[in-house]
């Protein structure tokens, strides 16, 4: 059996649903230009369920808070935001304020997308409120881009009963941290874990070590080669296992809630999660060798240049920074903030754990290398990668790594 | 003038009327976009360019600064491996399993039905399911050598540079051979079972059947099959994505995850757009073939029925 479609037929069904599009087109235009609050649109990646009432606290204290303004808030997965931030430059439909992650400020800050905020900042005041790492993350070419969010950074996780049974205190130097990471391997128990996935979060959690050998990125080839060789040891005497190139730090704190590694390099992020263990465990600081350091995590405000209402976003990012929204705020993500005027508030300033890592802030640095940051933390993942599953020796491999990174940062 | 259109004219015009949808389809998402890349690969693009409009013509310096890259062609070179070995190990279990289910025996259909299942399976989910399972530590694959004792044979599949490409692979394979299997089997059911009972009349053994009888007339379709498989495995991101990311170090980039880093890693657009180019000769080579034949095929197939 056929069903027979004329012509006539097939003109009016497609000519009544192409005014029906037409028709919802043109209210929705209508809906944009109608007068009264100002609307800002609003990205971010906090998508998961346990941000949502912090979130939505927040937006309700800047909507009552802040005249005439209204918030409309999309939030992507984490990896997205960039992705999408580019894609909405292509089609000029970007956002006014985005909270992006502070390494961001790379592609982000040498892409003419960010308002400089140079000159409302300097009228503000407060620069000197911040710590040094997390202002400095959000300086670029000498303008302020953004302001911080909240910072984090890395520390050294220790599982209290399996060191005492070893006999081992928490490290402080490198030295300590491999024998105490050799003598608490047994079994299919690896001492130490820390990740180094063949994306940022890698490069995170390994330039510390580049850092605390007294480098940095334009010093790969010689410490860049310690910092390697140093982890290559701790693989060769088995205390950290080699599946950790393909680690990201949730199966590094999996591993250290399983107890199958007795210490491990993570953030604060992991500090809920580890409440819930069923065993004690204590943070301390990164081992230092030359230098003590640590990596700068967490996010930063910023405001785009194509925005139409660049006064109302800062003057929305500036309400947020007011000890009565920020404190809740940074309490219900369990953020720490980049404000040390608020050290003694919050949650931070009680929970011993939370406070180690407020502690680390002065000497976390942050990822500030330019736009094309991205190529020269990839040549650093791929170094790391080489070592550790033993393709590479580390002073080759800091080699290559370094030739490629010079290339990036144009050196 | 005559009110009234001849029919032929007619039948024209409304046949012009249904293609519009298609076209318009065509135009907005395949030549578009297509437009938009080549357009993007002869320009300088990168992030920061993309809102004051910018963009300077470069000519051919994109292209320069892919061919120049030697990531680019070590991830050619994993591309065409990759391809080339899943092909072959899909094409001969493929076949293998497909003279299995040519003939009768009980459960044949049920069997055949659970095995496509790994070819209905999204990526995303066979490419999980198999880094789950050739993980070191709590890997179905470890796991199952250590029970049996072979313990020395367990590998870290994955994370070990040498092998991950070896790894991929092997998932790749599991998705294809059910589509391969299905394909060939539809052929094997074409061959008229006459020529099978003649040939065995004749004396001709098991082997010579298959050697003379089904691998000739099963030319044609599983040239289709391959290149088919060809265009898809090329392409392949999905399961390599979600499997290794590339990784350990660029053991398995693929060209189509070198192509996704360089637009929306490193934000150069300008270079992603000229190797995503690139990344299309080869299929696009294999469609051009592909379609020639299949034209070629009806026209002897259509002389025939004359």
């Amino acid at each position: 059996m056929s069903y027979p479609v004329d012509r006539r037929g097939f003109l009016r069904t497609t000519g009544t649903a192409a005014a029906a599009l037409g028709l919802g087109g043109a209210l929705a235009s209508c809906g944009s230009t109608k007068s009264g609050p100002v609307t800002l649109t609003w990205w971010d990646y906090f998508t998961l369920d346990n941000f949502q009432p912090g979130m939505q606290r927040l937006i309700n204290d800047v909507e009552a808070g802040v005249p005439d303004v209204k918030i409309e808030r999309r939030t992507f997965p984490f990896a997205e935001l960039d992705r999408q931030l580019a894609l909405a430059a292509i089609s000029g439909d970007l956002p006014d304020i985005a909270i992006v992650d502070n390494v961001a400020m790379n592609t982000l800050g040498g892409s003419h997308l960010l308002a400089d905020l140079t000159d409302k900042v300097k009228k503000w005041g407060q620069a000197d409120q911040y710590y040094k790492g997390p202002w400095d993350g959000c300086q670029v070419g000498g303008k302020t881009l953004g302001i911080p969010n909240n910072s984090n950074c890395l520390a050294l996780y220790c599982n209290t009963r399996l060191l005492k049974s070893a006999g081992v205190k928490p490290p402080t130097t490198w030295d300590e941290l491999a024998s105490a990471a050799h003598r608490l391997t047994s079994g299919d128990r690896h001492g130490l874990a820390l990740s180094a996935i063949k994306t940022e979060e890698g490069v995170f959690q390994f330039l510390p070590f580049l850092w605390q050998a007294g480098g940095d990125l334009d010093t790969f080839t010689t410490y860049g080669a310690t910092a390697l060789s140093f982890l290559h040891d701790l693989i060769a005497k088995g205390s950290l296992s080699e599946q950790c190139v393909g680690w990201t730090q949730q199966d590094v704190n999996t591993r250290f809630l399983d107890q199958r590694a007795a210490l491990q390099i993570n953030g604060p992020w992991q500090i809920p999660t580890l409440k819930k263990a069923g065993f004690d465990w204590s943070v301390v600081a990164l081992p230092r060798d030359k230098a003590a350091a640590t990596c700068l995590g967490g996010e930063n405000w910023v405001v785009m240049a194509s925005s139409k209402h660049l006064d109302k976003a800062w003057q929305v990012l500036e309400y947020t920074q007011r000890p009565s929204v920020l404190v809740p705020y940074l309490v219900s993500f369990g953020d720490l903030p980049s404000r040390k005027d608020l050290a003694g508030q919050g949650t931070w300033a009680s929970d011993p754990a939370l406070r180690l890592f407020l502690s680390q802030l002065p000497v976390a640095r942050p990822r500030q290398y330019g736009a094309h940051y991205a190529e020269a933390s990839q040549a650093v993942a791929e170094a790391e990668q080489a070592v550790l599953t033993g393709t590479a020796s580390p002073s080759a491999a800091a080699r290559v790594a370094a030739v490629k990174i010079d290339k990036a940062l144009g050196r | 003038m005559p009110r009234t259109l001849s029919p032929s004219a007619h039948r024209r015009r409304a046949g012009c009327l249904f293609c519009v949808p298609g076209l318009a389809f065509l135009g907005l998402f395949l030549a578009y976009p297509l437009l938009y890349t080549v357009w993007t690969s002869v320009h300088d693009v990168e992030l920061g360019q993309l809102l004051g409009g910018e963009e300077r013509f470069n000519g051919l310096d994109n292209y320069r600064a892919v061919l120049d890259d030697p990531a680019f062609w070590h991830s050619v070179r994993l591309s065409l491996l990759f391809t080339l070995a899943s092909l072959l190990l899909q094409f001969t279990l493929g076949f293998a399993l497909a003279l299995l289910f040519a003939r009768p025996f009980p459960f044949n259909a049920l069997l055949r039905s659970l095995l496509l299942i790994a070819w209905l399976l999204p990526p995303v989910v066979s490419g999980t399911l198999f880094r789950w399972m050739l993980d070191a530590d709590s890997g179905a694959y470890n796991a199952l050598l250590r029970a049996a004792g072979l313990g020395a044979l367990s590998h870290d599949w994955l994370t070990d540079p040498s092998t991950s490409l070896a790894g991929v692979i092997l998932a790749n394979v599991w998705v294809g051979v059910p589509f391969n299997m299905l394909l060939l089997l539809v052929g094997l059911h074409t061959i008229d079972p006459a020529l099978h009972e003649a040939a065995a009349l004749d004396g001709a053994n098991a082997w010579q059947r298959l050697r003379h009888i089904t691998l000739p007339l099963m030319r044609p379709v599983s040239v289709t099959v391959l290149l088919l498989g060809l265009v898809y495995t090329f392409k392949v991101f999905d399961i390599v994505f979600v499997m290794t990311g590339g990784g350990p170090v660029d053991a398995t980039r693929v060209l189509s995850l070198y192509v996704y880093e360089v637009f929306f890693t490193f934000f150069r657009f300008g270079h992603g757009a000229a190797a995503g180019l690139l990344l299309l000769v080869v299929p696009l080579l294999v469609g051009v073939f592909y379609v020639r034949r299949l034209r070629r095929e009806e026209e002897t197939t259509a002389g025939g029925a004359v």
